[in-house]
């Protein structure tokens, strides 16, 4: 499976909503129940989901969902080479 | 059947704040007694908050401002409101709505709370709000307390309610605000029905104790309750716009409060449109540059808002600030959580003004005891009762205690937004009564010169950000959690959130706590609460403390986790 379509089922399941696809532009305001609390659990299932870790620099950094795959994208690259 | 169930509703929500006031002999608290919006006997709160707004000629001013998470922009006049509620209280009349029926608003703050919200009030439906992140948990136990009959809401939430559909008999209607088809035979399109609708209703005469308002509150058993307020609040309502926040016809007013919560009905909708105030609304999150240009560019002249929120401000770079000319901003005001001594020392320097603390509850419908312009603040103390508001602090024997002491802080009953009942539970509302007070559940002292000093609560409710969470919500949904064998919530003290939700754990044979189990804990309580009920740190125990008839020590807890003295442990099951 795609990182990108990973991530998406990740979404699903942290939102509890089927109907989400994302895109890179995608931001908070774009998908209902994502708030400062359901961030700490998306970047929790993220982390799990990939079994990596994200500093707190890191997280500063993320703008949008582009943003946080990207890092998901380097991370997994910089493990597998 | 219909008819009896309705019955039993008005007589319990009746009695007994009818029988207190009555032993008293009169309202004695009513200071609002002949406002001039009230004309012709007519209390309805959707009527005096659009159509006489547009009877006194402001039908071209703008009433509502609602400002986009990617800049889109609504803007409504008072004429748009009256317009669109009144559709809405036809559409809700078509539907077989009739008066005391119960409809509640589950959506975001988007521009179609208000109309529903004030074209259900136009009805006399008992209108209810919710939180847009409560689980399905929580809609389930509000929902079906309540009885409710429709709930409007939007495509992506309706899954939630389709879950719990089957456990809801008196749900008859769904209406969605974001599609353009009818679904099915009760889940309709708002945007089909509205119009349809008439645009114009005439909203029947409405007495001062007709059912208004409904929010739901955790208390630290059971289930939430459902507090119920009557039409007659917008008087305490529209007095404390005036008296507390100063609002004055041309003012541009920005409360950032949700409208699940007490503070985004009485003040983000009702109070300043009862007095032809123009609102601000923002639909997106916390941002605070962006909160900063909707003060600046909107010209926002008063500010409601919470300690969360500006605590949150004060941990920006203080360059962030200085580029933002606040120079229309008058007043700044704060609700939800006692406010520290440092923010009103951080507002003064970077926003200019004094930030004026606000303390009431859901219970009492509007502002009880304030800082407010005029009255020297004393940083961290709440301020001084409102105008004809008797507080006092009693013991638990119910005598008023002298300055200084700390006890219940208590109101007696009687002003015109106080509660008229727990939907419901009748019996609970009378328990809130003793000793001729009403007893808000928060201790506190009066100085000698008559400023109130929160102290905590006497009960275990969770204040986390300003909104109350119940332990027993949490611990329930946790113990739902697969591995988990017992649980037990309290409240720790946060530098951000004011209390901040803790989780004790135990257990099953076989299972070991670890990242993917908390995941799986979080999430549940994410998604069958809310987020805002999400512990944020959570403990592992071997069991957690009871007595011996299995009380959750949630005060044991609390000791354990400050790493204070528990005090008297003899009754304890397990340690």
């Amino acid at each position: 499976m795609k990182t990108a379509e990973k991530l998406n089922d990740i979404f699903r399941t942290v939102f509890e909503n089927d109907e989400i696809n994302i895109c890179p532009e995608m931001t908070a305001g774009d998908i209902d129940g994502w708030d400062s609390l359901s961030h700490v659990n998306l970047i929790l299932a993220v982390e799990e989901g990939f079994s990596i870790r994200f500093t707190e620099r890191e997280l500063l950094t993320f703008k949008n969902v582009g943003d946080l795959l990207r890092n998901i994208e380097n991370k997994l690259g910089a493990a597998g080479s | 059947m219909k008819k009896n169930a309705k019955d039993i509703r008005s007589k319990a929500f009746a009695e007994p704040c009818e029988a207190m006031l009555a032993k008293k002999g009169e309202r004695t608290l009513n200071m609002s007694a002949n406002p001039s919006f009230i004309q012709n006997g007519q209390y309805n709160i959707g009527h005096i908050c659009t159509r006489l707004q547009c009877d006194q000629g402001l039908s071209n001013k703008t009433a509502l401002r609602w400002l986009g998470a990617h800049g889109e922009r609504v803007e409504w006049t008072f004429g748009d409101l009256e317009e669109k509620s009144s559709r809405f209280a036809n559409v809700l009349q078509k539907t077989g709505f009739s008066a005391g029926d119960v409809f509640f608003i589950f959506l975001p703050k988007i521009p179609e709370v208000f109309s529903s919200f004030l074209g259900a009030l136009k009805a006399r439906v008992i209108t209810g709000t919710l939180f847009s992140n409560f689980g399905e948990d929580a809609l389930l136990d509000r929902l079906g307390d309540a009885k409710a009959k429709g709930i409007l809401t939007r495509k992506s939430y309706l899954k939630k309610l389709l879950r719990i559909r089957e456990k809801l008999p008196d749900l008859k209607f769904i209406i969605l605000t974001d599609v353009p088809e009818h679904q099915a035979e009760d889940i309709l399109s708002m945007p089909v029905l509205m119009q349809a609708a008439s645009p114009s209703f005439e909203t029947p005469l409405t007495t001062p104790d007709t059912p208004s308002v409904l929010h739901y509150t955790s208390g630290s058993t059971g289930k939430p309750k459902g507090v119920l307020h009557c039409h007659r609040s917008v008087l305490i309502q529209n007095r404390t716009a005036t008296e507390v926040l100063h609002l004055q016809p041309d003012d541009i007013f920005w409360c950032t409060a949700d409208h699940g919560w007490v503070t985004g009905t009485s003040y983000g909708i009702i109070a300043p449109w009862s007095m032809g105030i123009t609102q601000v609304h923002f639909g997106g999150a916390y941002d605070a540059v962006e909160w900063f240009k909707i003060l600046v560019e909107q010209r926002v002249t008063a500010w409601y808002t919470a300690p969360t929120a500006l605590r949150m401000l004060m941990r920006e770079e203080p360059a962030t600030f200085s580029q933002f000319d606040l120079s229309k901003l008058r007043h700044v005001f704060s609700v939800g959580e006692p406010l520290n001594p440092e923010v009103i020392s951080w507002g003064k320097k970077v926003l200019g003004h004094d930030i004026y603390d606000t303390w009431w509850q859901t219970e009492t419908g509007a502002i009880m005891i304030t800082n407010r312009p005029g009255l020297p603040i004393k940083p961290g103390s709440m301020g001084k009762p409102l105008t004809g508001i008797e507080a006092a602090i009693v013991s638990d024997k119910g005598e008023v205690l002298a300055d200084n002491q700390q006890g219940n802080l208590c109101l007696r009953p009687g002003w015109d937004s106080m509660f008229i009942s727990y939907f419901q539970h009748a019996d609970v509302y009378r328990q809130k009564f003793r000793h001729g007070w009403y007893m808000t559940g928060d201790t506190a002292n009066r100085d000698r010169e008559g400023y109130y000093w929160f102290r905590g609560r006497s009960d275990d409710v969770i204040n986390t950000a300003g909104h109350l969470v119940s332990p027993f919500e949490v611990e329930s949904a946790l113990l739902e959690v697969e591995g988990i064998a017992e649980s037990g919530v309290i409240g720790a003290p946060d530098d951000l959130l004011w209390e901040k939700v803790v989780a004790f754990v135990a257990l099953r044979k076989g299972y070991e706590w670890n990242r993917s189990l908390e995941l799986k804990a979080r999430l549940h309580v994410s998604n069958r609460v809310s987020t805002m009920a999400t512990p944020q740190e959570f403990k592992v125990l071997e069991n957690i403390p009871k007595n011996k008839s299995g009380k959750i020590m949630r005060r044991v807890l609390k000791a354990k986790y400050l790493g204070t003295d528990a005090g008297d442990v003899s009754t304890l099951d397990s340690i």
